[in-house]
């Protein structure tokens, strides 16, 4: 198994990497000499090369990955699983692992590749087995196929959910970025993403999961740093703000774990509703509480979200996740944000709770108010959304009026599929 | 609600909380009881002892002065517990306050009042700068809150060692140490005949803000929920760096007041190494331990702590018991605290 995060030392070399757990040894020593000229041979025997003394932590990700692989090789593997292996690699490296993977599978060795980008099933794979919300989809035979199908197996036919939307009414631009780049560990992992949400739209941002989207958002609310570009809000720069400052200056966040950053789990509901209210009256006068009106707004918001809970003084972390999703949800709609950031707002929670959140979101936009709506859900974006920007690798690759988009067309993009 | 889910919710909320803390306690009384037989004690001769001793008479006066630097550092222990960040470096902080206070006391010029004022003033500023220091390190340098403030302490508790060796030694004395201050800039007693000083108001005052603070304003609460998720702390907009700062200033300023206190109301002279001696900060951080941070609770612990320590004290003195049984006793409490996790939230 060779997991999309590395699992290595990085501070040991790489033979000693290689060989961990299952050492060479001489009585009750490491047989350092032996295990070196093992490794080497083995990398030399599938073409692997790397250098067994260096160290792990001075090696570029392309050769820390071909590292990974002869782990799995020295344990001598017969299945190999690789995990979204190219996502940390540059596209020359791209083509040495490919080119290693079919010398492998050549020699006898059966390699399982996850993946959602299609040049890639495309390129190596011979047979393709396509999941579609924990499920098998389909079957295929590489050769016999082409990116159409695979992308009609990948999206389904679901029946789009139908909500009476009222004519768009756009007003300003409420929020705005530019040239927007976050690095992590030297990559981009959002690239240069220029975009825009005004007053009474949704637009909607479809991609695979892990495509920069979650970056992209922690970006402009200001929670991680940003490399280069701007955001503004409201025509002020904010770009190197503080997150109370972005809140401040109008946007409000609906994350997309609601359990771990959108929820406290050992605070009450009273506490949960009221962070981000607790220093501005009702809740705070001058700096103190006000526990009566604190008890008071949560009650308030309880009934209006018809949240299930015994009382406002519950912990949260005993609500169901759609409670728990309407937990968050009405409290970042209470601040009546001109622009609002909904990251996944109806992963896994029930239908019930869905319909509700959507209806909530249609409103608000109706109410003049912008949401950027992130969601890998294609229903969901093609439900709400009055535009759809779709992400990949980092990069804002195809942008669409509502009118306009479909789910194979989307799906297309989203795996990459117009650059085959 | 019905009264019965009422009063179930009331007993969770409330009482719930409380019951591993009153199972370690029993549980460290019970581990202490059993070292006392073996080695051929009777464990109810001993607690009454313990007990005798920590309140009977003049003792419960011995008490109440150790109470208050034990409650002022298990506060400065306290509050960044509180936010789920720790202070190790309150020795430092408690130390340098003291000598500040005591250089203030000994040689600003002014009415002997003010001078007691400024001293107090001084004391508390120097411990807040350093605890600041601290922060900074891990704001502005990334070095972990937990090594810059430990290590911290040892340059300050050094830098204290050389004045009162050199430029502010009393040659008249056998142990480094200042000269005395005088009377005029002392705190003075509050019972007559006791060692209980006006440092027991000061303290009372800090504690009472601390747990107004806590429980009644908008920086407690932000306090609260970064120390149960830090996540969402920062997530609604809570900047970490500035609370890490404010928390920090906070502590090491009633750490330096602890040691004005002691320098002030009971020695009278910095005396090297006698404000740190008797671990009013590692007995402090446990306390806080015990309540979670909370400030109440850990008042409580503080003073069930000093009353643990004088009747060891005088325990040893009359049945001839070791007191690091107490030590024992406290240690067993937390260990079992610690263990709760395992034991309490099993289904």
């Amino acid at each position: 198994m060779v997991h999309q995060a590395f699992k290595l030392f990085e501070s040991l070399s790489v033979w000693e990497n290689v060989v961990y757990r299952r050492e060479p040894r001489r009585g009750i020593f490491v047989d350092g000499a032996r295990a070196r000229a093992q490794v080497e041979e083995l990398a030399r025997r599938h073409g692997l090369p790397i250098d067994p003394k260096a160290r792990v932590a001075n090696l570029p990700v392309g050769v820390r990955q071909r590292l990974e692989i002869l782990k799995a090789l020295y344990r001598e593997a017969q299945v190999l699983i690789l995990d979204e292996p190219t996502a940390v690699l540059t596209p020359a490296e791209v083509s040495t692992l490919f080119t290693v993977m079919k010398s492998l599978a050549a020699a006898g060795c059966t390699i399982l590749l996850v993946t959602h980008k299609l040049n890639e099933v495309m390129a190596v794979s011979d047979r393709i087995t396509v999941l579609r919300d924990g499920r098998v989809s389909e079957r295929l035979v590489t050769a016999e196929t082409d990116p159409d199908e695979i992308v009609r197996a990948m999206t389904g036919h679901h029946v789009t959910l139908q909500i009476p939307k009222k004519p768009r009414e756009p007003g300003k631009v409420k929020l705005e970025t530019e040239g927007l780049v976050v690095e992590q560990h030297g990559r981009r992992v959002v690239d240069d993403v220029s975009l825009q949400v005004s007053g009474g739209e949704i637009v909607g941002i479809a991609g695979v999961a892990g495509n920069g989207q979650s970056e992209l958002i922690e970006a402009l609310m200001g929670l991680t740093p940003i490399a280069a570009g701007t955001v503004s809000l409201d025509e002020r720069d904010v770009t190197h703000e503080s997150v109370a400052a972005h809140r401040a200056g109008g946007l409000s966040y609906i994350a997309e774990d609601r359990a771990r950053t959108a929820t406290a789990a050992t605070a009450s509901a009273t506490d949960n509703l009221a962070m981000g209210f607790h220093r501005t009256p009702p809740i705070a006068v001058r700096g103190l509480l006000q526990p009566q009106a604190m008890r008071t707004w949560a009650r308030s918001l309880i009934e209006r979200f018809d949240i299930k809970i015994a009382s406002e003084d519950t912990l949260v972390g005993t609500l169901s996740g759609g409670n728990l999703q309407k937990v968050v949800t009405a409290r970042e709609l209470a601040h009546n944000a001109p622009v609002l950031i909904a990251e996944q707002p109806t992963r896994g929670v029930d239908v019930g709770a869905i319909a509700f959140i959507h209806a909530e979101l249609l409103n608000e936009r109706d109410r003049g108010h912008g949401i950027l709506l992130v969601s890998a859900e294609l229903s969901e974006i093609l439900a709400l959304a009055d535009r759809i920007l779709v992400m990949y690798e980092g990069r804002i690759v195809a942008e669409f009026a509502r009118a306009d988009a479909d789910e194979a067309t989307l799906g297309l993009y989203m795996a990459g599929g117009a650059r085959v | 609600m019905t009264v019965a889910a009422e009063v179930r919710t009331h007993l969770t909320r409330h009482v719930g909380p409380l019951l591993p803390i009153v199972g370690a306690v029993a549980v460290g009384f019970g581990v202490c009881g059993l070292i006392a037989l073996w080695v051929g004690l009777r464990p109810s001769l001993m607690f009454r002892q313990l007990i005798k001793g920590a309140v009977e008479g003049p003792q419960l006066f011995e008490t109440v002065a150790r109470a208050v630097p034990l409650v002022g550092m298990t506060l400065a222990a306290a509050i960044p517990l509180r936010a789920g960040i720790v202070n190790l470096g309150a020795d430092g902080q408690l130390a340098l306050g003291g000598c500040a206070a005591a250089i203030v006391a000994l040689y600003f010029p002014a009415p002997d009042f003010v001078r007691l004022g400024v001293a107090l003033a001084a004391g508390m500023a120097v411990g807040a700068s350093y605890a600041a220091l601290a922060a900074g390190g891990e704001i502005y340098a990334g070095v972990p809150l937990l090594l810059s403030t430990w290590l911290l302490t040892y340059p300050a508790k050094g830098l204290c060692g050389y004045l009162v060796r050199t430029s502010l030694r009393d040659p008249l004395t056998a142990w480094p140490s200042t000269s005395r201050i005088a009377v005029g800039a002392r705190l003075g007693s509050l019972i007559p005949g006791t060692p209980v000083n006006q440092g027991l108001l000061l303290i009372a005052v800090v504690a009472i803000a601390v747990i107004f603070v806590d429980r009644r304003t908008s920086v407690g609460f932000e306090l609260r929920l970064r120390g149960l998720n830090e996540r969402f702390a920062r997530y609604g907009g809570v900047s970490l760096r500035r609370q890490t700062l404010g928390v920090m200033i906070a502590s090491g300023a009633i750490a330096g007041l602890v040691g004005s206190i002691m320098v002030l109301g009971s020695q009278f002279r910095y005396t090297d190494g006698a404000l740190t001696a008797p671990q009013y900060s590692w007995s402090g951080t446990l306390a806080a331990l015990l309540a979670g941070g909370e400030p109440v609770g850990s008042v409580i612990a503080a003073v069930l702590f000093a009353a643990l320590q004088t009747g060891g004290f005088a325990m040893e003195r009359s049945v001839e018991i070791p007191r690091v049984l107490t030590m024992v006793l406290q240690s067993v409490v937390i260990l079992f605290l610690a263990m709760r996790g395992a034991i309490w939230k099993r289904p």
